[in-house]
């Protein structure tokens, strides 16, 4: 057997649910051990070899993530890795297409005819705990998460404390793509710029405010929350301050009147990937998912950096984002728990971490990986990094999207008469309770 | 139908009413048509083009190209396994055909041409329960079928599509109600039972309808997705059915990859209900002399 | 409605009669239901009826036993779950889901209806051979009795299985789903981590009660309201128009009927779901039609007109309400004539002929014709299934759903609500459900538009359902 790092333990109690592991002592304690347990002969106490010990018959496991060729590809690579890893054990995994975007509505239905492992976004976090559908990771047996991925990426799989779902990639976030045949590097900081550079090439600039994740940006960008409460339900949210610099009145003007431009396009992901591959759009908000079209389409032209500055009452805000993680959890309702967190683990790792960058090109959660030359020297990667300082951690109730999403619709359309008033409406019900 | 008649009428009529009116009937005919085929013939030119996401510019695609066709067909991947959605569809839509068109003749038999305590009634009731929202009941068969153990198969989704279908039993109630009572009794007093009536007299004199009853009852299962998607758990594509699947290519991350792939499925999956609508056509134009037995 | 008072009355009185009068072996039937069938020498169909008694003792024991206790609370053990981080085993506690008792509680009850009527019929035809048996009358052999069943109770056979099918797929969901809407079933409470229970009345009083952020009252009238319109109007267009075009084709100045017929058949041979999407993403804000309409300049023209406000750029075939509630009509349109006119095709070869030719003879005009004869005819036999279809509209999925992927509304109490002005009932029960696990208020929604929905189709349809006309065109 390979080497373990056992990282759990062992006078704590054996009861996981009740005894929320001391982070901070667990993974000191791991790190001893990482040096100590390079044996490689079995203990009677080693759990993974008491599991392989007392595991009989085939082992069925089902793992749901991304349905793009690329994923599929990868996952299906690692799984293989993975069966060779504890050959002596007779696996039968699984390998199903499933939106990471769906993942939560879909499992919700019926949480024990769901995959054992799964990948989702970070922004289900929340409501797949609150349906108990997510194994608390309170003992990692191969890697320590804790220690190996980055702290943002562990906080979007923690809640109250407790984490509960394996960080994969490290780049679920939005920033701005650019052609630089029409929008010089120096213009790409500026939102006034690069739509000016696109009116006078007759291009167009796109980003789907008409989504609330998106539509974030701008208000938070200006120094205005939209936070989860305490109660993991609902949403905080002071978009319509008026004692505030600037008040959220002024931000909302301030996309209206950026909206107003020609080359401004409120169009969701598909439709811009089709703009730009038919050359109408320079510019878009979007994520490392769209890379490869916007490769394609731009080639050597092609530039990322951070989200631009937009005007709020004469000054320039920088905007602020959504960061975003892909995370593997693994299904509380799982029959074979144990060997579903192995998986869960092994897809996770280090290595095979690396292994979904160079096929995806979503930039991975691991500390070291992230240090990469391959990492750093990725456009839109390094363009998520710039992008981190004014990022922050998707925390919000399950009321925050679709009012959100219409107040996007409302500002892009620009036909308010009072912008304080429909501010008023839209955070009355994204603060509204869950009913 | 009458030729004499008609040959008068053509003699007699005026020449605005001979030239210029049926020029203007086959006009109106014409420009309706290109309305209603115009989408289907974006459908048909898409599968044929060379780039994979929506053409928003031209209609015709810039390049054209077999390839969906052939991706389609001979290239099953991890999203798009046509062959498999076809089997299964197929499989499913046969067998629901058959269960469905058979419920429909029974009950509407049994509503239309016998009587009985609480038919009245029961005929209310089953117009009632079709009132009910089908999307909400929707979470509820899931459970049910998990009870019984028939979720993630095939057998599952056919007892779905077949097993309610007994409620639609109207149209077809309303035709049988116009065949002739005196016909059935004269039989009843040659010795045949109602089983005779229903399989020899009754059935054989609604083709045209239960044509239209057997269209519908095949074509069920290749439009629904919503429920294929929920009693459907696997997520291998190799289990999925033609609408689950072509659904599929269509949502946000893979339409721009797969749109004219799911172009050419569109058109694949019209071929076998088109030869279907080619085999019952016959029987409508039958449905004329079965007329001429109706008293 | 008198009549059935008294027919259920007599009902129990005949149920009483048998009882008492019955001789023993009929009154020892109450125990063991074949007794009485032994008794008058019906031995095989004895063993059957006691064979289906024991049959429902087993299954009420097993379902009655375990999960009607619980029916009154829904369960009180929540799922408790032990991670042993040694072995990697995980024990989980014997926990209640909150739904399976539901669940099976109601096909308990369902199954002890059915029972309770069968065991009733029961009794009474005892009584009734024993009656004859005493009369000195022929008593049914087993065979007769199968002979039976397809012809003078052939409505038993018929009926037996697809009522056994709506069963299972419509009447226990439907009691299900009804049930629900007295729960507080939500995000909060999903089984099976964690149990609902009922609360009564509240989620009623919840979609009454109206304010900005609590819109469910607000949103649910509007969306009523645009499902009857819609219900209706779509039904009649393609229910007109299927007609006239049927009329038109199969008319015999019309050359090449077949042929025309084919070009609008052919829509049909495509999935309704893949034409749908695939118009929808034509008449996209970003979709070819919206491409070419702003090449031709239409779209700047609409713009100088102010029918679509200044520097939209598109025109907002489906995304704005107007414009969209038009769009989906005419859409259905396109989708449902060739259905009608099919089936109306086959209606219009099947009209009696004689009595054309004699309308002919008389010198009636064509015109007089189609409305005196043709039209009477179509509405007898199309009549009833303008009701199906005005039902299956309101409950119209796929149209609606998939034109408005990508509609966004602006108006806030809709999106409070998760609603918007384009939404069936349906298309907002299924995003209540599907996306936010609203499960108690879809569910009071429901029931309402059921309730709703009846009501309408009793006041205004009640001919066509009593089928008091059936005799009229025999």
């Amino acid at each position: 057997m390979k080497k373990k790092i056992v990282s759990l333990l062992l006078a704590a109690s054996m009861v996981a649910t009740l005894g929320a592991c001391g982070s901070g002592s667990s993974s000191k304690d791991s790190s001893s051990s990482s040096a100590a347990s390079s044996d490689s002969t079995a203990k009677a106490d080693d759990p993974v070899q008491t599991l392989i010990k007392n595991t009989t018959g085939t082992v069925d496991l089902t793992l749901w993530c991304s349905e793009t060729k690329e994923y599929q590809t990868v996952m299906k690579e690692i799984v293989d890795n993975f069966k060779k890893e504890y050959s002596d054990v007779d696996f039968n995994i699984t390998i199903g297409s499933e939106s990471e975007a769906n993942t939560k509505d879909d499992l919700l239905k019926d949480v024990e005819a769901g995959a054992d492992v799964f990948a989702f976004a970070d922004d289900q976090t929340n409501e797949l705990v609150k349906a108990g559908a997510l194994q608390e990771v309170s003992t990692t047996y191969t890697y320590d998460p804790k220690e190996t991925d980055t702290d943002g990426s562990l906080e979007a799989a923690t809640i109250d404390g407790k984490v509960y779902a394996y960080p994969m990639t490290a780049s679920n976030g939005y920033f701005l793509y650019y052609d630089k045949s029409v929008i010089p590097d120096e213009d790409a900081g500026s939102l006034d710029k690069i739509l000016a550079d696109c009116e006078k090439a007759g291009k167009t600039f796109g980003m789907e405010v008409s989504n609330a994740w998106y539509l974030y940006s701008f208000f938070k960008g200006a120094g205005l929350e939209a936070n989860l409460n305490d109660d993991g339900k609902t949403t905080d949210c002071n978009w319509n301050a008026t004692d505030t610099d600037p008040t959220g009145a002024q931000v909302a003007e301030a996309i209206t009147a950026a909206a107003k431009s020609k080359a401004f396009k409120n169009l969701g992901n598909d439709d811009q990937m089709a703009a730009i591959k038919d050359g109408k759009m320079a510019a878009c908000v979007n994520g490392t998912w769209s890379s490869q079209t916007v490769s394609d389409a731009w080639g050597k032209n092609l530039g990322a950096a951070k989200l631009p500055t937009f005007t709020v009452n004469g000054k320039q805000v920088q905007m602020g984002s959504f960061s975003g993680y892909k995370l593997i959890g693994v299904n509380a309702y799982s029959k074979q728990t144990g060997w579903a967190m192995l998986l869960a683990e092994y897809i996770t790792n280090a290595e095979n971490q690396m292994k979904i960058f160079k096929a995806t090109g979503e930039g991975p959660a691991n500390k070291e990986d992230q240090q990469s030359s391959d990492v750093t020297s990725s456009p839109a990667i390094a363009a998520l990094n710039s992008q981190a300082e004014f990022a922050s951690l998707q925390r919000v109730g399950a009321n925050f999207w679709t009012p959100g999403n219409s107040l996007g619709q409302s500002l892009v359309e620009g036909k308010y008469s009072d912008a304080q008033k429909l501010l008023d409406e839209a955070v009355e019900g994204i603060t509204a309770e869950v009913k | 139908m009458d030729n004499t008649n008609t040959e008068k009428i053509v003699i007699k009529a005026p020449v605005s009413k001979r030239i210029v009116r049926p020029i203007l009937r086959h006009v109106w005919l014409g420009f309706l048509s290109f309305i209603w085929l115009l989408p289907i013939a974006w459908l048909f030119v898409t599968s044929l083009s060379g780039y994979k996401g929506i053409n928003t510019n031209h209609f015709f695609p810039q390049t054209w190209s077999l390839a969906n066709y052939k991706q389609l067909l001979f290239q099953p991947d991890t999203v798009a396994n046509f062959p498999a959605w076809f089997k299964n569809s197929m499989i499913i839509g046969v067998f629901t055909c058959i269960i469905s068109s058979l419920f429909v003749m029974m009950t509407a038999y049994a509503f239309s041409c016998m009587r009985f305590n609480g038919r009245k009634q029961l005929m209310s009731f089953s117009i009632t329960l079709g009132m009910f929202p089908g999307v909400l009941s929707m979470i509820a068969i899931y459970f049910v079928m998990k009870m019984i153990g028939l979720t993630n198969s095939i057998v599952g989704l056919i007892v779905i599509y077949s097993a309610g279908s007994g409620l639609g039993f109207l149209i077809l109630k309303g035709f049988f109600d116009t065949i002739s009572g005196s016909l059935r009794e004269s039989a009843k007093l040659d010795g045949a039972s109602e089983l005779t009536i229903f399989t020899k007299i009754v059935i054989p004199l609604s083709r045209p309808m239960i044509v239209y009853t057997i269209i519908n009852a095949f074509l069920t299962p290749w439009m629904d997705f919503v429920m294929a998607q929920l009693m459907i758990r696997s997520k291998d594509p190799k289990n999925w059915t033609v609408a689950m699947g072509l659904y599929n290519l269509v949502q946000k991350t893979l339409v721009g990859k797969y749109f004219s792939v799911f172009c050419a499925g569109g058109v694949m999956v019209a071929i076998p209900i088109s030869i279907l609508f080619v085999l019952m056509q016959k029987f409508y134009v039958e449905g004329i002399t079965a007329g001429g037995v109706k008293g | 409605m008198e009549e059935d008072k008294i027919s259920l009355r007599q009902y129990f009185v005949k149920f009483g009669t048998a009882v008492k009068n019955g001789n023993i072996f009929t009154k020892l039937s109450l125990i063991i239901m074949g007794m009485g069938h032994w008794a008058n020498g019906q031995y095989i169909k004895g063993c059957i009826v006691t064979g289906v008694e024991a049959l429902f003792i087993w299954a009420i024991c097993l379902i009655g036993g375990t999960y009607w206790p619980k029916l009154g609370t829904l369960g009180t053990v929540q799922r408790k779950e032990q991670f042993d981080p040694l072995t990697m085993q995980k024990t989980v506690n014997n926990f209640d889901n909150s739904l399976l008792i539901l669940l099976f509680s109601i096909v308990g009850i369902v199954i002890a209806f059915f029972f309770a009527l069968y065991y009733i019929y029961n009794i009474k035809k005892i009584y009734e051979v024993q009656q004859r048996k005493e009369a000195g009358l022929h008593v049914n052999t087993f065979k007769e009795d199968c002979r039976e069943m397809i012809n003078g109770k052939f409505y038993v056979t018929l009926l037996g299985l697809p009522t056994l099918g709506v069963i299972i797929i419509n009447v226990i969901p439907i009691v299900f789903m009804t049930c629900i809407g007295f729960t507080n079933y939500d995000i909060d409470h999903q089984p099976p981590t964690y149990l609902f229970t009922w609360v009564g009345l509240k989620n009623f009083h919840t979609l009454f009660t109206s304010s900005v952020s609590d819109s469910f009252g607000y949103v649910f009238i509007r969306i009523l309201i645009w499902t009857l319109i819609w219900a209706i109007v779509a039904t009649f267009t393609t229910f007109i128009g299927g007609i006239f075009l049927a009329k038109f084709i199969n008319d015999k100045r019309t050359k090449l009927p077949a042929m025309w017929r084919t070009f609008f058949v052919i829509t049909i041979a495509i999935p309704q779901f893949v034409t749908l999407l695939l118009v929808g993403k034509m008449f996209g804000n970003n979709g070819i039609v919206n491409g070419i309409c702003s090449q031709i300049g239409l779209t700047g023209f609409l713009e100088d007109l102010g029918i679509i406000s200044k520097g939209l750029g598109y025109i907002p075939f489906l995304s704005k309400p107007g414009w969209a509630h038009v769009m989906i009509i005419l859409i259905n349109i396109w989708v449902g004539v060739p259905y009608q006119m099919l089936s109306a095709t086959g209606l219009l070869m099947n009209i009696p002929t004689d009595q054309l030719e004699a309308a002919k003879i008389d010198g009636a005009s064509e015109r007089q014709i189609f409305w005196k004869i043709t039209m009477p005819y179509i509405m007898f036999v199309m009549g009833p299934s303008l009701v199906t279809s005005i039902i299956a509209n309101i409950n119209n999925f796929n149209v609606i759903y998939l034109l408005t992927t990508d509609y966004t509304t602006t108006n806030m109490r809709f999106a409070n609500s998760h609603g918007n002005e384009v939404d069936l009932l349906i298309t907002w029960l299924f995003r209540l459900t599907n996306n936010y696990s609203n499960f108690k208020m879809a569910s009071v929604i429901g029931i309402i538009t059921f309730v709703i929905c009846v009501a309408l189709t009793l006041l205004s349809f009640s001919k066509f359902l009593q089928g008091d006309r059936e005799e009229e065109f025999q």
